[in-house]
C-alpha cells in the first residue's frame, strides 16, 4: 500500500466516522435531510479531494454530477417547454379549434435539428433549422446591438464636459474609450501620435485587466466561503461564531 | 439535392436575417406581428437544441462506454446519474410526467439540492485554490504595464471588502473611482470593438459568407 | 528558506488559503460595511417601486456554480420586496436555476406572509433568450402561457394586468453570465425603456460599468460584497455578511503571497525565471 492509498483511507475512515459521530448524537437527522446533508457533505469533500492529487472519488462525483445535470436541463426543457408549449396545444388541434396549427412548423424545425447526429442520408436536414436559427438571430442581434451596445455607449461618452471633477473623469473616459479603440485598431502603425495613443490605450486596458483579475480572485473565494460555510454550519453544525 | 443541401439554408438564413432588421426599423403592427410570430418559433427550435445538446453529451460517453476506453466506468457513471433523475422526473412526486412539475417535494426537487447544488458549487469554488496559487508564481511587476496591472487588482481586492476601509478610510472611494472611469473606459472601448465585430459576421452569416453553421460533412 | 520559498509547493498556498476562510468563518468578525452607490440606487428604486404599488420581475439566471454570491441577492431582494408589499414575478433564462429561485421563493415568502398567486409567482425557465426577451416586450401572456404551478398567467392575480415589459416597474436580472448585457438590454431594455437593476458575479462587475453610466442599467449588485451591501441595506443580516470577515482575511493572505512572489523575483527570480 503507497502513501496516496493510504492518505484515500484515512480520507474515507475520518468521513465515516465523523457521520457516525454526526447521526448518532443527533446532529443530523436520521430522514431524507439528515441523509442528503451527508451526501451533499460527500460530495463537496471528494470533489476537494482533487487538491491532493486527482483520483476516483473525484471522478466519481464529477461524472454522476454530470449525468444528474444534464437530466435536470432534459426535465425543465419538457415540463416548461415541450409540454405546455408544444405537446399540449398541438394534442388539442382539432376541426374546430386550429389556433395552433402554427405550432407544427417550429416543432418540425426542432425534429430536423435532431437529425444533426443522425446518419448522413438524413443530417443534411439540420441545416434548415440551423438556418433559421442563425439567420434569425443574426437579423435580431443586428439593429439591437447597434442600438444598445454601440449607439447607447457612443453618446455618454462624448457628453459636455465641464470644468469640475465629473468633468474631469468625463475627460479622462473620453480619452481611455478613443485610446484603447486605437490600440486595436490594427490598420495603422503605431507609431509617433498614433503610438503614444495606443500606448495609453494599453494602460487603460491595465487597469481594467488588474480590476477583473482583482474581482475574480473575490468571486472564487466567495464560492469557497459558501462552501466552506456549508460545511460548518449544516454538515457539521457548528454554531458559529465558535469563539 | 445540391440546392435542397446547401442553397436551400443559405437562402433561409438570408430570407430571416433580413426580416429580422427589418422588422426592427419598420414601426407597423404587421412588422411587430411577424417579428412576435418568428421569434415564438425560434423560442421552440431552441428547446430542440438544448435536447440535442444533451443527446450529443450522452451519445459521447455512450462511446466510451461501449469502446471501453480508460476510465469508461466513469462514463457508465454518468448514465447511473441521469438515468436516476430522470427516472424520478418521470414520477414527478406521484403526479406523473404530463401533470405540471412538482417543485417543492419529492426525489427529483431532493437531488437536485444534495446532488448536484453542491457538486456545481463545489467544482467552481476549487478555482479558488488554484488562482492563489498562480497569483504567487506569476502575479510579477516584470514591466510598467505588469506593474499597473498589479497595483490595479491590489487597490480592488482590498477596496472591495470591508477590511479596505479599516485600512484606509480612502481605499474604497479610490475602488470605486478606478472602476468608474479607467474601467469603464477600458471595458467601452472593448465593448465597442466586440460589437462591431458582432454585427460585422452577423451581416456575413445573412449574406452567406461566413457559413461554419452548416457544418462540414456531404454537400 | 530561500529554495523552500522558490519552489514552493502549491499545497502550502492551499492551505493557507483554507486556513484564511475557515478560522475567520468560526470567529466573530464583523467589520461595517460601506453601502456604494450602486447598491444604493438598488435599494431606492425598489422603496420607490413600494411606494408606487408597483410589479417587479426577477429573472433568476445563475446556476448553483454562483450559488454563494448570487443566492443571498436573490434573498435579499425578495425580503425587500416582500416587506414592502410588491408583487414580484420571477422567471429564468437557464434551466439549472429552477430549483434555487423555487427556494428563495419559498423561503422569503414564508417570512413575510406573501400569497403565491397573488403576492408573487414564479413563471420558470424558459428558452430562446433574446427571442423570448421580445415575445414578453409586447406579449407577455403569450411568452409565459402558464407559470411553473401550471396555473394560466392570463387569470393569476399577480400577473393578469401585465402585457408586456413596459408594465413592469422594475427588472432586476440576477446573472452568472451574459444575460443582462447579451440579453435584457439590447433586446429588451433598449426598446421598452424599463428600470433595469443588476446583481451578478463578482466575474461579471467590472465589465457592466459601461451601462451603469449610460443609464442602460441604474444599479448593479456585484459579489458576495455587493450581496452584503444589500442585507446591510434592508437590516437582515445573512450569508453575504457573514462571509465578508473571511473574504477579508483571505484577500490579505493572497496580497501577502504576492508580494512575496515579487520580493522573490526580484531578489533572485531575475537570475532563475522566478519560482518553478
Amino acid at each position: 500500500m503507497n502513501r496516496d492509498h493510504l492518505v484515500f483511507f484515512l480520507f474515507l475512515l475520518v468521513f465515516a466516522a465523523v457521520n457516525i459521530y454526526l447521526f448518532a448524537s443527533g446532529s443530523l437527522p436520521a430522514n431524507m435531510t439528515g441523509l442528503g446533508t451527508f451526501i451533499a457533505a460527500g460530495i463537496t469533500l471528494s470533489l476537494y479531494s482533487f487538491l491532493y492529487k486527482d483520483n476516483p472519488l473525484f471522478k466519481f462525483a464529477e461524472n454522476l454530477y454530470v449525468g444528474v445535470a444534464a437530466a435536470y436541463t432534459l426535465n425543465q426543457v419538457w415540463y416548461t417547454v415541450l409540454l405546455p408549449d408544444v405537446i399540449t396545444p398541438i394534442s388539442e388541434l382539432d376541426g374546430e379549434s386550429m389556433n395552433n396549427l402554427w405550432l407544427l412548423v417550429p416543432t418540425m424545425l426542432g425534429f430536423f435539428m435532431l437529425t444533426q447526429l443522425s446518419a448522413a442520408k438524413y443530417s443534411w436536414l439540420s441545416r434548415i433549422a440551423f438556418a433559421f436559427v442563425v439567420g434569425l438571430g443574426s437579423g435580431l442581434a443586428i439593429p439591437r446591438t447597434i442600438a444598445a451596445n454601440l449607439l447607447a455607449q457612443m453618446q455618454p461618452t462624448m457628453q459636455a464636459i465641464t470644468p469640475d471633477f465629473a468633468g474631469v473623469n468625463l475627460f479622462i473616459i473620453l480619452v481611455g474609450v478613443v485610446a484603447v479603440l486605437v490600440y486595436f485598431f490594427y490598420s495603422v502603425e503605431h507609431t509617433g501620435a498614433v503610438g503614444v495613443a495606443s500606448k495609453i490605450g494599453i494602460y487603460f486596458l491595465m487597469i481594467s485587466f488588474g480590476a477583473s483579475f482583482g474581482y475574480t480572485i473575490m468571486a472564487r473565494l466567495s464560492l469557497l466561503i459558501g462552501r466552506v460555510g456549508f460545511l460548518l454550519e449544516e454538515w457539521l453544525v457548528l454554531q458559529l461564531p465558535l469563539f | 439535392m445540391l440546392f435542397l443541401r446547401r442553397t436551400l439554408p443559405l437562402i433561409i438564413a438570408f430570407v430571416m436575417g433580413v426580416i429580422g432588421i427589418l422588422c426592427f426599423y419598420i414601426p407597423h403592427s404587421a412588422a411587430e406581428s411577424l417579428e412576435l410570430e418568428l421569434t415564438k418559433w425560434d423560442r421552440i427550435v431552441a428547446a430542440f437544441a438544448l435536447v440535442l445538446g444533451i443527446y450529443s453529451l450522452m451519445r459521447l460517453h455512450w462511446t466510451r462506454v461501449r469502446r471501453q476506453n480508460p476510465g469508461w466506468g466513469y462514463s457508465f457513471l454518468v448514465f447511473v446519474g441521469f438515468a436516476i433523475m430522470t427516472l424520478f422526473a418521470i414520477y414527478n412526486d406521484g403526479q406523473g410526467p404530463l401533470n405540471p412539475q412538482e417543485i417543492d417535494t419529492g426525489p427529483f426537487v431532493w437531488m437536485y439540492n444534495n446532488v448536484q447544488v453542491p457538486a456545481d458549487a463545489t467544482m467552481f469554488s476549487i478555482l479558488a485554490f488554484f488562482i492563489a496559487s498562480a497569483a504567487y508564481r506569476t502575479f510579477r511587476a516584470r514591466t510598467p504595464e505588469a506593474a499597473i496591472l498589479l497595483v490595479s487588482a491590489i487597490i480592488v481586492m482590498i477596496g472591495r471588502v470591508p477590511i479596505g476601509a479599516a485600512i484606509y478610510h480612502a481605499l474604497p472611494d479610490l475602488a470605486q473611482w478606478m472602476m468608474d472611469v479607467p474601467n469603464l473606459a477600458a471595458k467601452r472601448g472593448i465593448l465597442l470593438g466586440v460589437s462591431l465585430g458582432a454585427v460585422a459576421t452577423a451581416l456575413r452569416i445573412i449574406f452567406g459568407i461566413e457559413r461554419s453553421y452548416l457544418g462540414g460533412g456531404e454537400e | 528558506m530561500k529554495a523552500f520559498l522558490l519552489n514552493l509547493d502549491r499545497r502550502v498556498i492551499f492551505v493557507f488559503v483554507a486556513l484564511g476562510i475557515v478560522i475567520p468563518s468560526l470567529a466573530p468578525v464583523r467589520m461595517p460595511i460601506p453601502i456604494t452607490k450602486d447598491v444604493q440606487a438598488i435599494y431606492d428604486t425598489i422603496e420607490d417601486v413600494g411606494a408606487k404599488n408597483g410589479t417587479v420581475l426577477i429573472s433568476f439566471d445563475y446556476g448553483p456554480s454562483a450559488k454563494p454570491e448570487v443566492q443571498p441577492m436573490a434573498l435579499s431582494v425578495l425580503r425587500h420586496c416582500f416587506r414592502n408589499q410588491i408583487k414580484v414575478i420571477g422567471m429564468s433564462h437557464i434551466p439549472t436555476s429552477v430549483g434555487l429561485a423555487q427556494r428563495a421563493f419559498e423561503t422569503a415568502a414564508k417570512e413575510y406572509g406573501a400569497q403565491y398567486g397573488e403576492d408573487y409567482t414564479f413563471l420558470g425557465f424558459k428558452p430562446g433568450g433574446g427571442s423570448l426577451v421580445i415575445n414578453m416586450g409586447s406579449d407577455f401572456h403569450g411568452a409565459f402561457q402558464k407559470d411553473l404551478r401550471g396555473s394560466d398567467t392570463a387569470e393569476l392575480s399577480v400577473t393578469k394586468n401585465i402585457r408586456g415589459l413596459a408594465d413592469f416597474a422594475y427588472v432586476i436580472c440576477l446573472a452568472s453570465g451574459n444575460t443582462p448585457d447579451g440579453l435584457w438590454i439590447p433586446y429588451g431594455q433598449e426598446r421598452y425603456k424599463f428600470k433595469f437593476g443588476l446583481g451578478c458575479t463578482a466575474v461579471m462587475a467590472p465589465d457592466q460599468y459601461p451601462y451603469l453610466q449610460s443609464g442602460q442599467m441604474n444599479g448593479m449588485m456585484g459579489g458576495l460584497a455587493g450581496a452584503a451591501e444589500y442585507e446591510t441595506l434592508i437590516n437582515a443580516s445573512g450569508k453575504a455578511t457573514a462571509g465578508m470577515g473571511a473574504q477579508s482575511f483571505v484577500h490579505l493572505i493572497i496580497i501577502c503571497f504576492i508580494v512575496l512572489g515579487n520580493v522573490m523575483f526580484f531578489l533572485y527570480g531575475r537570475q532563475k525565471g522566478g519560482a518553478q
